[in-house]
C-alpha cells in the first residue's frame, strides 16, 4: 500500500482524526510550554542586567540555577521551603489517610449509624475550596501575637492560642489533611466496597479471626490503593498554595508554592520557573510510581461486584459512641466553618463578638471612608459582581471545553487502544495533572506573554484563563471518560456503524446517553475545580479578568477579613449548590469522577 | 446476487499476523462457518469482510463490487456494504427499548413512521418477541436479548448476515433451540450467512460449508461432512468431531503397490488405501486416525482389549478401551454399558481410516485396515 493511501485510510476513522488533532494541540499546550520555561531559566532578563555583569537580555546564563541551588540565599530561598513542602505533604498524607481510611472502613464494613448523613457530608471539605477550613481555622484560633484581632476561641475561653497552633506547619498539615481526607475516603472506600467479599469469607470459613482477616487479607488487598492514595494526596498537598498562604504567611512559613508566588511576582521570575520545574519533576516521579502501583494493583484486586455483602462488623456497645463522634466531627468540619464565615462577615470590628458590633455593612453597605477604604458591601460592589460573573463564566466555559475534550479524548484513546499514538495522547492528556497549578500558571504566563506565531499575546485576556483551565482540568474529564468508554464494549458503537448511523449521531444518540453519568461527572469536576481554583489563575488574572477566588485572596492580604469571609461563603454556596443540583438532576457526582462508586 | 470474495487478505497487528494470505469465495445463499481455536483469525476475518477492521493487504469483493483494496485504497465503510452483523454480546443499546433498538437504524434511513412500524412488527412476530416491545434490554433474558439483536440486524434487510459467536453466551438448552431457529432463519431470509464459532458441533450442524482456520491460515474449506470424513490434515481431523478422533503413532513400510504395513510396539495393521495411491518410504513415521464410531466392539473381533472406562448417556455410550498401553475411544449406540476392566474384542470393519504423515501432518489417504 502506498504511503498516501495508508494515510487516507487512516484518517477515514473519526478517532484517528481526533487523536491526531489532540496530539498536536496537547504537544503545543503542554510540552512546548515546558520547553520554553526551561529555556527561560537559562536566559538573562531585563531586570537582571545589573546583577549579571556584561550581559545582554536574552543571553545564555547559568545564573538562576546556581543562585537557586548553590548560593548563600539558596538555604532560605529554596532548601528550607522544599523541606517544609515535604514535611507538609507527608503530614497531610498521614492525617488524610488516617481519617479517610477509618471513616471508609466504618462506613463500608461496620454497622455504624448515620451512614448516609456522614457519607454525604464527609466529602464536603473536598468540594469546598481548600482554604475554607484554613479561614475557619483562622476565624477560630488566630491570636493577637501576630497582630490583628483574636479568634473566636480566644474570645470564648480567654485562652490565647500559641503561635505554633494558630499559624504555620501544624495548622497547614491539619487543614490540608482534613481537605484531602474525603479524597482518601473515596478511593479507599471504593476499593473496600468493590472488593470481592468471597476473599474475606473464604478466610472466615477457614476459621480465621476478624483481626487476622483484617491483617492478612483486607489490608494487603487495600494496600496498593492506600499507596496510590498516598501518592495522589502527596502530590496534591505539595502543590497546594492557598492554605500555606493563609496559614503560613503570618509567621513567614514558606513552602515551594508560596515562595514561587513571591519570586514570580517579584523581580526574579527565573527562580520561580526553576522551582516550578523542581515541582514538576517531583510530580512526574510520584505519578510514575503511582502508575507502577496501580499496574500491579489490577492484577489482584479482582472486582466482581457479584458476591454478596460481607457481614458487617458489629460495633456493639461502642456503636453509639463511635457513631456520635464521627457525626459530630463531620459536622464540625463541614458545617461550623460556614457558620463562622457568616458570623465573621457581619462583624464590624474584628474580634468583638458583642451583638452591637454586628452589621450588614459588608454585605449591603454603601461603603464609608472609615471602613476598608470605602469599599461597598459585596452584594452592591461592582468589582465583586464582576468577579462573580467572571468566575461563573470561566467555570462554565472551562467545564464545557475540558468536558467535551475529555469525552473525545476518552473515545479516541479507547478506540485506538494499543496503538502508540493512543498511548502518547493518553499520557499527554494526563500530564497537566502532574504540574502543580501554580507552576502551570507560571508556564503559561511565560509562554503567552508575547506573541507566538499567529497567537497574539494573551496575557490579561479571558481566553488565556480558559486555555489554562481547560488543559489543567482535562485529566479529570479524560479519566472519567476513559473509564466510561472502557466499560462500553466496542460492539455497541459498531452495531450503529453497520446500520449506517453517522459518527456524530452515534456519539450523541448512543455512546453519550449510555454513559451519561460518567460524562457529566467529566463536566462537573472541571466546573467545581475551576470555581474554587486560586493558584492556577492567581498569576494570570488582571483587574479586568479578576475572579472571586483571586479577589478573596486580595481582600485577605489586605486584612479585610469580613469581605474575604463573605466572598468565601459565596463561593462555597455556588460550588456545593451546583454539585448538589447536578447530582440530583443527573446522578453524576464528584466522587464518581475521582474513581469511587 | 451477493457473492463474497476475499483475495489474498492479510491482517497484521504490529508484528503478529492474524490472517495470512486468505483467499475465499462465499457463494450466494450459503451458510459458511469460520471455525477454529481462539486466536486463529476467524473473528478478524469476519470483521474485515464487514468493514469493521481494515485488512493490511488484499482485496474484498461483495456482489462483484470491490469494497476493499489495499492497492487502490478502496475502503467502503461498513454501512455501505449492505451487510448485517450480529455481535457476540448482542450490543443492544441499553438506553433504548426493544422497539427503539429495532427501529433506530430505519429511522436513520429516513423511512416513514408507518413503514417502520410495520417492519418492526413483522420482525418481532417472526422472532416471537411481540410482548417485549416496550421493555429495555436489561429487562430481558439472554435468549430474548439474542432475538432482539437478530431482529435489529435483520431490520434493514441485509443480503449478507455476519454472526460472531452469537450463541456463546446462552446456556446449553437455549443454544440448541437458537441453532434450530438460525437454520430456519437462513432459509426464510434467503440471505448469505457467515458465522464465526469455535464450537465444531455448531459449525457441523449449521453450515453448508466450513472454513477451518489455524493461526491465520486456511486449513480446509468444504462442506461439514466432507471436512469430517476427509480432513486435509491431522489438525482438522482432531478439531472436528466429538469425541475426538483416535490417533495411533505407527511406522509404515510399503508391502505391495497398494498396501502399507503399519506397526508399532503393540499393533500390526495392513492398510489398503481406497481414496488414492500412496507412496511411502521405508520406516516412515505415520499417524493413523480412527473415528470412535469406526471401532466395533463385540464378542467376536480381531483384537483383544479391555474396558478402561465407560460414559453412557442413554442414546450412546462412549467406551474407553485399553489396547496394549494405549487408550482408544469408541462409541456404541443405544443404552448399553460395559463393566470396567472386562475383556472385549474389537475390530475395524469400515473403509475410512485415515493415514497422516507424522511430520507434515498432511493426510495421505483413507482406507481399510486388516
Amino acid at each position: 500500500m502506498t504511503y498516501r493511501n495508508r494515510l487516507k485510510m487512516y484518517f477515514k476513522k473519526p478517532h484517528n482524526i481526533i487523536l491526531t488533532s489532540l496530539f498536536i494541540v496537547l504537544i503545543y499546550l503542554t510540552i512546548i510550554p515546558m520547553i520554553t520555561i526551561i529555556i527561560d531559566t537559562f536566559t538573562v532578563h531585563q531586570s537582571e542586567l545589573m546583577r549579571i555583569k556584561g550581559s545582554k537580555v536574552g543571553d545564555f546564563t547559568l545564573y538562576h540555577w546556581s543562585k537557586v541551588f548553590f548560593s548563600s540565599i539558596s538555604e532560605k530561598m529554596f532548601y528550607q521551603p522544599l523541606l517544609n513542602t515535604i514535611i507538609v505533604a507527608f503530614g497531610t498524607c498521614f492525617v488524610a489517610i488516617l481519617i479517610g481510611g477509618v471513616v471508609a472502613w466504618l462506613i463500608t464494613r461496620t454497622d455504624m449509624r448515620f451512614k448516609t448523613v456522614v457519607s454525604t457530608l464527609f466529602i464536603f471539605p473536598y468540594i469546598m475550596p481548600s482554604w475554607t477550613i484554613a479561614m475557619a481555622w483562622l476565624n477560630f484560633f488566630k491570636n493577637p501575637l501576630v497582630g490583628g484581632a483574636p479568634g473566636l476561641f480566644t474570645v470564648l475561653t480567654g485562652i490565647e492560642t500559641p503561635n505554633w497552633f494558630a499559624y504555620g506547619q501544624f495548622p497547614i498539615i491539619m487543614v490540608l489533611g482534613l481537605h484531602y481526607a474525603p479524597f482518601a475516603y473515596i478511593l479507599i472506600g471504593g476499593i473496600l466496597r468493590n472488593m470481592d467479599a468471597n476473599l474475606e469469607e473464604a478466610a472466615q470459613l477457614m476459621k480465621a479471626s476478624r483481626a487476622r482477616i483484617m491483617r492478612k487479607i483486607t489490608i494487603p488487598i487495600v494496600l496498593p490503593a492506600l499507596l496510590s492514595t498516598f501518592l495522589l494526596v502527596f502530590s496534591s498537598a505539595m502543590s497546594a498554595f492557598a492554605v500555606p498562604a493563609f496559614l503560613g504567611t503570618p509567621v513567614r512559613y514558606q513552602v515551594l508554592t508560596t515562595q514561587m508566588y513571591r519570586t514570580l511576582n517579584g523581580l526574579n521570575p527565573g527562580y520561580g520557573y526553576i522551582m516550578a520545574l523542581v515541582m514538576i519533576v517531583i510530580g512526574v516521579l510520584i505519578l510514575t510510581m503511582n502508575q507502577k502501583v496501580i499496574g500491579s494493583r489490577r492484577s489482584f484486586t479482582t472486582i466482581t461486584g457479584k458476591s454478596s455483602n460481607i457481614a458487617l462488623i458489629k460495633l456493639r456497645r461502642f456503636n453509639w459512641l463511635i457513631s456520635l463522634i464521627v457525626l459530630i466531627s463531620t459536622l464540625l468540619v463541614c458545617i461550623v466553618p460556614l457558620i463562622s464565615f457568616a458570623v465573621e462577615s457581619f462583624i464590624v470590628e474584628p474580634g468583638n463578638y458583642s451583638l452591637s458590633n454586628f452589621s450588614s455593612i459588608f454585605w449591603i453597605g454603601e461603603g464609608s471612608p472609615e471602613i476598608a477604604n470605602g469599599e461597598p458591601g459585596i452584594l452592591r460592589n461592582p468589582s465583586i459582581l464582576l468577579g462573580l460573573i467572571n468566575s461563573v463564566k470561566l467555570s462554565v466555559v472551562v467545564s464545557l471545553v475540558a468536558g467535551t475534550l475529555g469525552i473525545l479524548t476518552g473515545y479516541a484513546i479507547s478506540k485506538a487502544r494499543g496503538t502508540k499514538l493512543a498511548l502518547i495522547v493518553n499520557n499527554l492528556a494526563f500530564f497537566p495533572y502532574l504540574m502543580p497549578s501554580m507552576a502551570f500558571g507560571a508556564i503559561y504566563l511565560s509562554m503567552f506573554a508575547v506573541r507566538r506565531g499567529f497567537i497574539p499575546p494573551l496575557y490579561g485576556s479571558f481566553a488565556l484563563l480558559v486555555i489554562v483551565g481547560s488543559i489543567k482540568y482535562l485529566p479529570f474529564a479524560s479519566r472519567a471518560s476513559i473509564g466510561a468508554m472502557h466499560q462500553l464494549s466496542g460492539e455497541i458503537e459498531e452495531a450503529g456503524t453497520i446500520q449506517g448511523i453517522s459518527w456524530f449521531k452515534r456519539m450523541v444518540k448512543i455512546i453519550i446517553p449510555i454513559q451519561k453519568a460518567s460524562f457529566i461527572s467529566g463536566y462537573l469536576l472541571p466546573f467545581i475545580s475551576c470555581m474554587r481554583e486560586l493558584s492556577l489563575f492567581i498569576l494570570l488574572v488582571t483587574p479586568a479578568t479578576r475572579i472571586l477566588t483571586t479577589l478573596l485572596f486580595q481582600y485577605n492580604e489586605k486584612g479585610w477579613s469580613q469581605y474575604a469571609n463573605a466572598i468565601n461563603l459565596l463561593i462555597v454556596f455556588f460550588v456545593v449548590g451546583s454539585n448538589l443540583l447536578v447530582n440530583k438532576v443527573t446522578g453524576a457526582s464528584i466522587d464518581k469522577g475521582i474513581g469511587g462508586n | 446476487m451477493p457473492e463474497i470474495r476475499l483475495e489474498n487478505i492479510t491482517k497484521r497487528f504490529g508484528k503478529a499476523i492474524a490472517v495470512d494470505n486468505l483467499s475465499l469465495t462465499i457463494k450466494d445463499g450459503e451458510f459458511v462457518s469460520l471455525l477454529g481455536p481462539s486466536g486463529c483469525g476467524k473473528t478478524t476475518t469476519l470483521r474485515m469482510i464487514a468493514g469493521l477492521e481494515t485488512p493490511t493487504e488484499g482485496e474484498i469483493y461483495i456482489d462483484d463490487r470491490c469494497v476493499f483494496s489495499s492497492q487502490q485504497a478502496i475502503d467502503v465503510s461498513p454501512d455501505k456494504r449492505d451487510v448485517g452483523f450480529l455481535f457476540q454480546n448482542y450490543a443492544l443499546w441499553p438506553h433504548m427499548t426493544v422497539y427503539k433498538n429495532i427501529s433506530f437504524g430505519l429511522e436513520n434511513m429516513k423511512w416513514d413512521k408507518k413503514a417502520i412500524d410495520e417492519r418492526v412488527h413483522e420482525l418481532v412476530k417472526m422472532l416471537k418477541i411481540e410482548e417485549f416491545l416496550e421493555r429495555y434490554p436489561s429487562e430481558l433474558s439472554g435468549g430474548q436479548q439474542q432475538r432482539v439483536a437478530i431482529a435489529r440486524t435483520l431490520s434493514t434487510g441485509p443480503k449478507v448476515l455476519f454472526m460472531d459467536e452469537p450463541l456463546s453466551n446462552l446456556d446449553a438448552k437455549l443454544r440448541m433451540e437458537m441453532r434450530t431457529e438460525l437454520k430456519r432463519l437462513h432459509v426464510e431470509t434467503g440471505a448469505t450467512f457467515v458465522y464465526v464459532t469455535h464450537d465444531q458441533l455448531e459449525a457441523m450442524t449449521l453450515s453448508t460449508k466450513i472454513c477451518l482456520l489455524k493461526e491465520g491460515l486456511l486449513q480446509q474449506y468444504q462442506p461439514p461432512l466432507e471436512v469430517y470424513r476427509n480432513p486435509s490434515n491431522y489438525f482438522v481431523a482432531d478439531f472436528v468431531g466429538a469425541p475426538n478422533i483416535n490417533v495411533i503413532e505407527v511406522e509404515g513400510s510399503p508391502v505391495n503397490i497398494d498396501e502399507v504395513k503399519l506397526t508399532n510396539d503393540e499393533i500390526k495393521f495392513i492398510f489398503m488405501p481406497s481414496s488414492k495411491v500412496v507412496s511411502i518410504s521405508e520406516k516412515q513415521k505415520l499417524l493413523l486416525g480412527i473415528r470412535p464410531e469406526d471401532i466395533q466392539i463385540g464378542e467376536e473381533g480381531d483384537f483383544e482389549a479391555e474396558v478402561y472406562s465407560t460414559l453412557p448417556s442413554g442414546m450412546e455410550t462412549i467406551v474407553k478401551i485399553k489396547i496394549g498401553n494405549s487408550i482408544l475411544t469408541s462409541v456404541v449406540f443405544g443404552d448399553v454399558d460395559f463393566e470396567i476392566e472386562s475383556k472385549i474384542k474389537i475390530s475395524f470393519p469400515n473403509d475410512r481410516y485415515i493415514l497422516f504423515d507424522k511430520e507434515s501432518e498432511i493426510q495421505l489417504a483413507s482406507g481399510k485396515l486388516s
